[in-house]
């Protein structure tokens, strides 16, 4: 027993000793991430994770920020408000982070947008599309580091205009995001091709998220014998739709086809040679677009690491990061309000290209990438090909058009 | 003509897929009077162990056959082990556990397979499509629309036909009555919910190839099973068939039709059954 009782001591006395150097190490910067870790959505908890447990050791591993190692917090949304808002506050109150990051889900992000202020603490959006959390309901402590769903739908609309087709409709997931694609994108088509043409709601097709079963919708929009059919599903529903649609006769040319959420790669990894070429289809970053050393460089990492392309929430999520420290690095403060600061207004390079957070919004000004798909002998999956870039500049709504007011 | 005809396939095949879950769903309920939880769970289970064993041996048939049976023993170990605690207790502990049992299957999936989609390919012969008025028509529509039919009547044929369909259906009636003629009914029991579970499995099998693999894909078609199971009259058999097409055409035309109604119809035909005929079309009085 007593023998014990020394070991014990022994243990604890060691444990003391070698326990002092590392207190006295610098403190580290603590990041939040509040991410779907469960549940359908889980992939995209996941990707996000890949993305920032590779920025976070990139910046550790180059001597953190101002020589301050970085660590990360994850916790999990579970995709829903009351979940997200109690691990925002989570890791606010108890990890003490420095800054949050995160969010998938628009109804999530509009949801919790309103409580950020009374948490004090910058929140960077990565993923999360609804136009309104840099404007309805945007505030001083939320940013967005990604391409937000204007921004996508108003790439998809420019491309529209160039196409011949004159009647629209559209295939979108029965909640917000899916109608507010379909609206932006008739709007931005109106003001591109005066001319253009819309079916009325009740022929457009919005099925609701927990279809499996797309073949209703499919022979629905076939007969109503459009021009052109824009698509905003995605993850399981698009590639459900996808497939289903090919054996249909869909895609088979009878009219434009624009996915605006296509290129991303969960969707085209799944599908692989199943994804019809020839699509026209958008994502928030395409690991392609750019011929950049630091993007080749973070796909060529990325690959290394866990052996898949990045899809564009592990780029958000790496970027995000890359964004707080170069603010940081700006305001030479960890300090919340001279983050906010540093952040307002920030040029920064990241592997998607330069981008711009706007100081009146907060919303990142960054170029959209859209291509049509193509079969190629070195990709296991479908890429892009011909590619168009589209410059930040040109498919940002003005400020004076989201409708923020700070 | 050809909305017609493309629709009335819609329909019949997502309604074939219905009944097979719901079938399950209702003779479990019949004869053990358990509304299980978990039904869904076998039925993405049934789909990711034919998905695991074509990755062995690249042929849908084994997967298909192979599949389902495995899930089916997993059904025997839960009935043993779990299910059987709590067939005397109140039906809020069945329902609890089976609920359990959803949720550790769902995080199984994801903890074995991750949270990503996949996607399983038809067989050969059934992969193509054929010509259909102006547009094609994928020939495994067809299969799901034809294979339905016949794995009903083969069970109907069972339960009517044979000795161990006519056990069952005395279980069912009155279980005390049927121990005292001789029935071994826990076994009976044991049976009935692996069966159950292997046409849960048969069915996500099944479905596979038309839909993308995902931690819980079993929770849309399951709630359509409870609706269905309800309106077509709780463990009736030609119930889960009849409820199962209504289903399905109801979605198909419906969607076509009614435009945003459509999501409301199979609730308000819930409504209505209940309000009028709350045993269901071929439900017994209660």
């Amino acid at each position: 027993m007593r023998k014990q009782a020394a070991l014990l001591t022994l243990i604890l006395c060691l444990a003391v000793f070698f326990g002092i150097p590392s207190a006295h190490a610098e403190k580290p910067v603590k990041l939040g991430f509040v991410y779907i870790m469960s549940g359908p959505f889980a992939a995209y908890g996941q990707f996000a994770k890949k993305g920032a447990e590779l920025a976070v050791d990139e910046i550790n591993k180059a001597g953190g920020i101002m020589g301050r190692p970085v660590k990360a917090y994850f916790e999990d949304s579970t995709g829903k408000p009351d979940a997200a808002l109690r691990a925002l506050r989570k890791l606010v109150y108890q990890e003490k982070v420095d800054c949050l990051i995160g969010l998938d889900s628009s109804g999530v992000a509009k949801s919790v947008a309103p409580s950020i202020p009374q948490l004090k603490t910058p929140l960077i959006i990565t993923h999360a599309a609804t136009p309104d959390v840099t404007g309805s309901v945007c505030n001083k402590y939320i940013f967005r580091i990604s391409l937000n769903l204007a921004q996508n739908v108003k790439t998809a609309a420019l491309l529209a205009a160039q196409t011949k087709a004159k009647t629209w409709t559209t295939v979108g997931p029965d909640y917000a995001f899916g109608h507010q694609s379909w609206e932006y994108f008739q709007k931005y088509l109106k003001e591109a091709n005066p001319n253009a043409k819309f079916l009325p709601k009740d022929q457009v097709a919005f099925p609701p998220f927990k279809t499996t079963d797309f073949s209703s919708y499919i022979t629905k929009v076939m007969q109503s014998k459009p021009d052109g059919v824009l698509i905003s599903l995605w993850g399981g529903n698009l590639i459900d739709f996808v497939r289903q649609g090919s054996e249909m006769g869909f895609f088979n040319g009878d009219f434009e086809v624009l996915v605006t959420l296509g290129a991303a790669t969960e969707v085209l990894s799944a599908l692989k040679d199943k994804m019809p070429e020839g699509l026209w289809v958008g994502s928030r970053y395409w690991f392609l677009a750019n011929q950049s050393p630091l993007n080749k460089a973070f796909v060529k990492n990325y690959h290394n690491r866990y052996n898949e392309y990045p899809s564009y929430n592990a780029h958000g999520a790496y970027s995000a990061i890359q964004a707080y420290k170069a603010a940081a690095e700006k305001a030479k403060s960890c300090n919340k309000d001279a983050i906010i600061g540093a952040l307002e207004g920030l040029t920064i390079e990241l592997p998607v290209g330069t981008i711009t957070i706007r100081p009146e919004d907060h919303q990142a000004v960054t170029d959209a990438c859209w291509g049509k798909t193509a079969a190629d002998p070195a990709y296991p999956i479908r890429i892009l090909k011909p590619m168009k870039i589209f410059k930040g500049k040109d498919i940002t709504p003005a400020v004076c058009d989201t409708g923020c007011k700070m | 003509m050809e909305t017609f005809a493309a629709n009335l396939l819609n329909g019949l095949s997502w309604g074939m897929l219905l009944f097979l879950i719901s079938v399950g769903l209702t003779t479990v309920f019949g004869v053990l009077g358990v509304l299980n939880f978990a039904h869904g769970s076998f039925f993405m289970l049934g789909a990711y162990l034919c998905m695991q064993i074509m990755h062995i041996v690249p042929s849908f048939w084994v997967g298909i056959i192979i599949g389902p049976l495995l899930v089916a023993g997993l059904g025997v170990i839960i009935e043993k082990v779990l299910l059987r605690r709590v067939y005397d207790r109140d039906i809020s502990f069945q329902l609890l556990l089976t609920f359990a049992i959803l949720l550790v299957l769902d995080d199984s999936v994801r903890l074995i397979w991750g949270p990503g989609y996949h996607v399983v390919e038809a067989p050969v012969i059934l992969a193509g499509t054929i010509p259909f008025f102006s547009h094609s028509y994928p020939v495994y529509r067809i299969f799901l629309v034809i294979i339905g039919p016949i794995i009903g009547l083969s069970l109907w044929s069972f339960f009517h036909f044979t000795r161990w369909g006519k056990v069952v259906r005395a279980a069912a009636v009155d279980r005390e009555m049927a121990e005292g003629i001789g029935i071994r009914v826990p076994l009976l029991f044991t049976l009935v919910f692996a069966f159950g579970t292997w046409l849960a499995a048969l069915g996500g099998a099944l479905a596979a190839p038309h839909q993308s693999l995902a931690p819980a894909m079993g929770e849309r078609i399951i709630i359509e099973s409870f609706i269905v199971v309800v309106i077509g009259g709780m463990g009736s058999f030609p119930g889960a068939f009849v409820g199962a097409l209504l289903l399905g055409l109801l979605d198909s035309f419906g969607t076509s039709f009614a435009g945003r109604a459509q999501m409301a119809l199979p609730f308000i035909l819930l409504a209505v059954v209940l309000l009028f005929r709350p045993q269901g079309f071929f439900g017994r009085e209660v």
